[in-house]
């Protein structure tokens, strides 16, 4: 088990610039999530960690072992593909044992290990099959299987749930932390499903344009997204963002625009003219005198709770709803927010003006 | 209702007309086989002018004749032995520059393809003399070697272009997968990525084989020696200009097509995949 | 870090190991045996191995013996002997001999005692510039086989033996021979007076003589009294089922025809026309000894022995030959038929021996094929064949200076290697950076390079000498000039680049189509879901593709036949009486097309079948479900999505089809009068006939290969796939 440190990673297909300088640190034992949009250099950043692609400027340390000009296989990491990339020609067992028989594993202890694994992970029965024999299911559980015969310093996945289908990846999902808790094994671990990286990450690592935006536990980076970026890409719906006019009234800051009017504590510093707000569908409630007027469009109702797809001024808003309320179309919906979950960021920048400066 | 049974009374003609029109093919695929096979067995020198391709006083002469003719078991083991190492050679030739040509991009990659590409463009009327005398030049006049390195060499453009059709429909990560699971890059090319090419590979080898194995301009120029000579030479001359040994022709023809026909019966399950992988799609 | 290397060491070392294999019995075999090549077949076969087993007896001295076929033997003989390789001795007849010294084929000899036991004559053949190449063996010449059932008194003249016809049995030819070969052709022609070579060295078979008996032979043909387009083993096969009561062949014919009827042998018949009487050629065959025979003192004594009195009564005793000697074996001397064909020599005519005499038989032979046919006047197809004639041996092109040539390689090296100075920065890295990946190249670019490309450069280069090799010089780009301009004849005559041209294209289009097809409408079939019984479908349908191409050629060409191919009987099962594929270019051509199609639809099909995989079925549900009929569904939707995947492999059957050598060759061999062939078998001709001009097929084949160069771009141009680029 080893503490993994990349520092200022740099690395450019031709032209373009796909990772511009990243510094990342997992502690050990520490499930990393670098979560962004398809592009953001995420799994150029997981192969340079696994050492299929080489970076070039920057290291890579395992520990205390600098591996940045050590191949692959001197690295002493597992992976999960995407594809789960099973060997088509060997069956699940010799699947599990590639690994190890490269190492020259003694035939006794791969065996052991086979046996540990697929007790883990239920594989008993699909032991003597060929992948094209299995479901999507088994074939991740059996790649799942083979980074954690080989027992490595490193787990690397890539994107391993997102050829499954929903209740399968929720279910695979909360597997994965449990097997990791149990292991107590470096992982890293790349997705562009924001529901993947909260829940399975000790640390988040957003990434943006070959940058990391932002890090630090999942809940902190939620709750305080330093960008306007960050704070888009985390939570479901998305964050509300509404165009207001600022203004230093007294001791609050006035936050106006058509259907919005709102009075917060002040910044640090004096607002720019215009910003823009930030607010998670979430963290509204009803109130009659509150701040927001939000004309519905449509409302979804999912029982529990429901959304409602409304327009304050000429911009969309979603609201969500407790699952009684049943706002008529073209209803106003008078809305509340409290103070600390209001998000203001630079209109030009998108860095966020009320979050505390990095630590 | 109605609308049902004409749908099916439809599907059954369309199974019928499928039928006729594959039958059709297949009668016109057979029939010369058919008519070797028949004037393989018939008694006389030219056969018999017939619709039907049933032998006429059947008789195994030509077959025991063409069986027996001295030098003949040496010459299709010339045939076979130069075949399968043509393909052998060829193929271990092709592969890894078909696998790098599939995952590098390098200096002159572009270039090269246009180069192989070209090479099938050419008439091997020109190059044939060259050829012979850098044969001649390396020693290799009047060797099975020297058929060899002509075929292997002339194989590999399009088992080249064959192959890399094939490693290109191959995930990078499975070899990726086995790079990280502790192999080298040609470790994990020689255990993984050559297993998930087997159909291509096998009908690749299997053109190789038989693009030597029908040769006969290039090794009736070659080869001087009786015994050094390849079938297909020996079976041009029973009907040569001055010869009509049609009876013998047919039969040497049964012999050497039956083992491309054994192999093509075995690697035709591969056919379709290994082609639409391979090569022919680029 | 082993573990993983050794599966790779075990694969190179199986390939040292097969390598090694190869290396090895080919190179484990004796030096000091004599080779010896020769074209016998038959009787005459078994007597040289009978004499050779005696020399080897005698001697001690082994010898290693290859028949090689006839039409291949001399272009296998020029290509080896004068590059020290081939035989140490080799058998033909002399009229190439004097070609073969000149180009270093073979060497003069000494004279020697044995000379003496030899006639004059055959020696006197044997006399190139006063020098002495090879020793006589045997004479050959044609001569009249009378079936003695049918004809008991053989009438002395051409008429009266043609006009027997109404007096045998209905069915029975009076005289049968191969009218269509010029060899058989020229007794004729001599009778008239006629030659086929004139003293002048000029085109012999024009003018009153050649018409005159080529008129003979075409009147005979019409009243029935000579079988149509006869060959030889149709020939031999008449004879022997009695159907011919009379055969114009040689010495060879008796062992074709065995013991199975009684015949005897008399010298040819006259012309009562002109009264003189039909006169065959006379060749003298000798032993000879190549440039490295000559240096062996084994190889002469063979050559000795051969011409010995020995070997002689062998020959004639067992091999039925005319043999030359002064002192005749006492066989020779009684076999009614050894002296019927000696007889017959003394009044035969010597085959001359020039180089341009081999030029006449490809002209005078495409000229006798159609004049015999009836489609064209005799005259015309002479007078043609004597255009041909002229053509083939007009003067190389002068020698061009290649300083212009010099000066555009220089530029170019200058500008290449300016390019990679200037470049050298970007080129550099992107070099390093390849470095990895041309480990894995570097054995298939070296040896494509050597094999492929080098001899592809040359015989490109090649295009740019004139002569026959070994004596080829420069001429800049007039081998190009002469074939774009149809060496200066009409452009769209016989023959010509662009007639040529548009045969290879008419070719390669209506196989491509055929192919694709039947290809793409039984690829379509058998991807129905519900049939029954597909995979035997499948198997049954790919085995014109398994069958070697060469032995699918030549089963066509004898479906073909006329006398006994499957074709021609099921069109007489419909009411056509058989005729003659390869005498008209529409028949010939169809024949061709047909065996190609045979050969070439499966691969289209399975190139189908794979395409086919690529389009869901959904696609075709969604279709249906718009409103698209089963006809709209296949053109606008499955024909769309098949196109690309189906274009490279139908490039590629373009490019295969475009310089199909096979087919057109052995099924018409380019009959008639070479009307049927495509670029790559002309080329063929020029490269290996003709003279051997070997520059001018080159630029055959750089034509060739910049036509299919600028068609592939233009088809990856507008195709949509850029897989092929």
């Amino acid at each position: 088990m080893a503490r993994v440190v990349l520092s200022s990673i740099e690395k450019r297909f031709g032209e373009t610039r796909v990772l511009k300088g990243v510094d990342i640190q997992v502690p050990d034992g520490g499930f990393a999530v670098l979560v962004g949009p398809s592009g953001c250099g995420k799994s150029t950043l997981l192969r340079i960690i696994a050492g299929l692609e080489e970076t070039d400027t920057g290291s890579v340390t395992f520990g205390d072992r600098n591996v940045t000009d050590l191949a692959p296989r001197d690295r002493d990491i597992a992976m999960v593909f995407q594809s789960y990339a099973l060997y088509p020609h060997l069956t699940v067992r010799d699947n599990l044992a590639f690994g190890l028989s490269l190492r020259k594993t003694p035939k006794s202890e791969i065996a052991e290990r086979i046996k540990e694994v697929s007790a883990m992970l239920g594989l008993d029965a699909l032991l003597e099959r060929f992948p094209r024999q299995l479901s999507g299911g088994q074939r991740q559980r059996v790649a799942m299987g083979r980074a954690i015969a080989r027992r490595p310093q490193v787990f690397l996945f890539d994107e391993p749930l997102s050829n499954l289908d929903a209740a399968l990846r929720a279910q695979v999902r909360v597997d994965i932390r449990k097997l990791h808790d149990r292991l107590e094994a470096t992982s890293i671990y790349v997705t562009h499903d924001q529901v993947e990286a909260m829940t399975l990450a000790d640390v988040l690592f957003v990434l943006n344009q070959g940058c990391v935006e932002q890090s630090g536990p999942p809940l902190e980076v939620y709750a305080r997204p330093r960008t306007r970026f960050v704070a888009s890409f985390l939570g479901s719906p998305a964050m509300n963002f509404l165009t207001a006019e600022a203004e230093q009234v007294g001791d609050r800051l006035k936050l106006s625009a058509p259907g919005v009017d709102l009075a917060l504590p002040p910044l640090t510093q004096p607002p720019p003219k215009h910003v823009v707000v930030g607010i998670r569908p979430h963290d509204v409630f009803f109130a009659e005198d509150g701040g927001l007027q939000a004309e519905v469009d449509v409302l979804e109702a999912l029982g529990s709770e429901s959304f409602a797809h409304a327009q304050v001024g000429k911009e969309a808003f979603v609201a969500r709803l407790p699952g009684s309320a049943q706002p008529a179309r073209g209803s106003t919906l008078r809305l509340s927010v409290r103070d600390e979950d209001v998000h203001i960021f630079d209109t030009d920048s998108g860095v966020s003006l009320r979050a505390p400066e990095a630590t | 209702m109605s609308e049902a049974s004409s749908r099916e009374r439809s599907s059954v003609w369309e199974e019928v007309l499928s039928h006729l029109f594959l039958v059709l093919f297949v009668i016109f695929a057979l029939y010369p086989v058919l008519w070797v096979l028949s004037t393989a067995f018939s008694a006389g020198t030219a056969p018999e002018r017939s619709i039907w391709p049933i032998p006429r006083e059947p008789t195994l002469q030509h077959l025991i004749g063409v069986l027996t003719a001295p030098s003949f078991f040496r010459q299709t083991l010339n045939s076979l032995v130069v075949s399968v190492a043509t393909a052998g050679v060829g193929i271990g030739i092709a592969l890894p520059a078909a696998y790098a040509m599939s995952r590098f991009s390098f200096l002159g990659k572009e270039a090269g393809v246009r180069v192989l590409l070209a090479t099938q463009m050419f008439p091997m009327v020109a190059s044939a003399v060259p050829l012979y005398i850098l044969l001649e030049y390396l020693g290799l006049l009047d060797t099975r070697t020297g058929l060899v390195v002509c075929y292997a060499t002339t194989s590999v453009p399009f088992a080249i272009f064959q192959l890399r059709g094939a490693f290109d429909g191959i995930p990078r990560d499975l070899e990726e997968a086995a790079m990280v699971d502790g192999a080298t890059r040609l470790g994990a090319f020689v255990r993984v990525v050559l297993p998930a090419a087997r159909p291509a590979i096998a009908v690749t080898g299997l053109f190789a084989f038989m693009s030597a194995y029908n040769e006969f301009i290039l090794a009736a120029t070659i080869l001087g020696k009786e015994e050094a000579l390849t079938l297909p030479v020996v079976l041009q001359r029973y009907v040569g200009e001055h010869d009509a040994a049609w009876g013998s022709f047919a039969a040497g023809s049964l012999v050497v097509s039956l083992p491309v026909m054994l192999l093509f019966y075995i690697v035709q399950r591969h056919l379709v995949s290994g082609l639409t992988a391979g090569g022919v799609k680029g | 870090m082993t573990t993983a290397r050794r599966p790779g060491l075990r694969l190179q070392l199986m390939l040292l190991v097969v390598l090694t294999l190869g290396v090895l019995t080919t190179a484990a075999r004796a030096q000091d045996r004599l080779e010896l090549w020769h074209a016998y077949r038959g009787d005459e076969k078994s007597a040289l191995e009978q004499v050779l087993a005696r020399f080897t007896k005698q001697t001690g001295i082994a010898v290693d013996v290859l028949q090689v076929p006839h039409d291949a033997y001399p272009s296998k003989l020029s290509a080896a002997a004068p590059r020290g390789h081939g035989p140490h001795v080799f058998v033909d007849s002399h009229e190439r001999l004097g070609d073969f010294l000149q180009r270093g084929v073979a060497a003069p000899q000494n004279a020697h005692p044995i000379e003496a036991e030899l006639p004059e004559k055959a020696l006197t053949a044997l006399s190139i510039d006063g020098k002495r190449v090879g020793l006589p063996l045997a004479y050959k010449c044609l001569a009249l086989y009378v079936n003695t059932a049918l004809v008991r008194e053989v009438p002395d003249s051409w008429e009266a033996l043609t006009g027997l016809k109404q007096s045998l049995p209905s069915g029975v030819y009076p005289l049968a021979y191969e009218t269509q070969n010029v060899y058989f052709h020229v007794a004729v022609l001599h009778a008239f007076g006629g030659r086929q070579l004139n003293a002048d060295e000029s085109f012999g078979l024009v003018g009153p003589p050649a018409v005159q008996s080529i008129q003979l032979v075409s009147d005979a043909v019409a009243r029935g009294a000579l079988p149509e387009e006869a060959s030889g083993a149709l020939v031999s096969e008449l004879f022997r089922a009695g159907r011919a009561a009379t055969v114009i062949s040689g010495t060879y014919f008796a062992s074709d025809i065995g013991d199975q009827v009684a015949y005897r042998v008399v010298p040819l018949p006259k012309v009562a026309a002109t009264n003189s009487a039909l006169a065959p050629y006379l060749t003298v065959e000798a032993a000879a000894l190549t440039p490295k025979g000559a240096r062996s003192a084994d190889a002469l004594s063979l050559v000795h022995f051969l011409a010995g009195a020995e070997s002689a009564e062998l020959r004639a005793r067992v091999g039925k030959q005319v043999v030359t000697r002064r002192e005749l074996p006492e066989y020779s001397k009684q076999s009614p038929f050894l002296s019927a064909f000696a007889l017959q020599t003394q009044s035969a005519v010597l085959m001359p021996a020039s180089a341009r005499m081999r030029s006449t038989w490809e002209p005078a032979t495409r000229a006798l094929k159609k004049a015999l046919s009836g489609a064209v006047t005799p005259a015309a197809a002479l007078d043609e064949a004597k255009r041909r004639f002229d053509d083939v041996v007009r003067p190389p092109p002068p020698p061009a200076s290649p300083t212009p040539l010099l000066i555009v390689i220089g530029l170019l090296c200058i500008g290449g290697a300016y390019y990679l100075y200037s470049n050298a920065k970007e080129l550099g890295p992107r070099f390093r950076e390849s470095l990895p990946a041309y480990r894995w190249v570097v054995h298939a670019v070296v040896g494509v390079f050597l094999l492929v490309v080098l001899p592809i450069i040359v015989g490109a280069g090649a295009s740019l000498y004139a002569g026959r090799l070994g004596e080829m010089h420069y001429a800049g780009f007039a081998n190009f000039i002469a074939i774009l301009t149809a060496r200066g004849g009409p452009l769209l005559t016989s023959g010509s680049f662009y007639l040529v041209l548009l045969v290879t294209l008419l070719w390669t289009v209506l196989n491509v189509l055929l192919h694709v097809v039947i290809g793409f409408a039984l690829g379509l079939v058998l991807s129905r879901p519900a049939l029954k019984l597909k995979p035997l479908y499948r198997v049954l349908l790919i085995i014109p593709w398994a069958v070697p191409s060469y032995v699918t050629a030549l089963a066509w060409r004898g479906m073909f036949s006329k006398q006994f191919g499957a074709v021609s009987a099921l069109l007489e099962a419909v009411g056509v009486e058989p005729f003659s594929w390869w005498a008209r270019f529409s028949t010939a051509f169809a024949a061709n097309l047909s065996t190609n199609v045979w050969l070439g639809f499966p691969f289209m099909m399975v190139v189908t079948l794979g395409a086919l995989t690529a389009v869901p079925k959904e696609v075709l549900e969604a279709a249906e479900v718009d409103g698209a009929s089963r006809w709209q569904r296949l053109m606008r939707v499955t024909v769309p999505m098949v196109v690309p995947a189906m274009l490279p492999a139908v490039l590629l059957g373009a490019i295969w089809t475009f310089n199909m050598f096979n087919v057109v060759f052995l099924v018409s061999g380019g009959e008639p009068d070479g009307t049927t062939d495509i670029l790559v078998s002309e080329a063929y001709r020029w490269a290996f006939t003709r003279q051997a001009q070997y520059g001018y097929a080159a630029a055959y084949s750089v034509l060739i290969f910049l036509l299919l160069a600028l068609f592939s771009r233009g088809m990856a141009r507008a195709g949509r796939t850029k897989a092929m680029a």
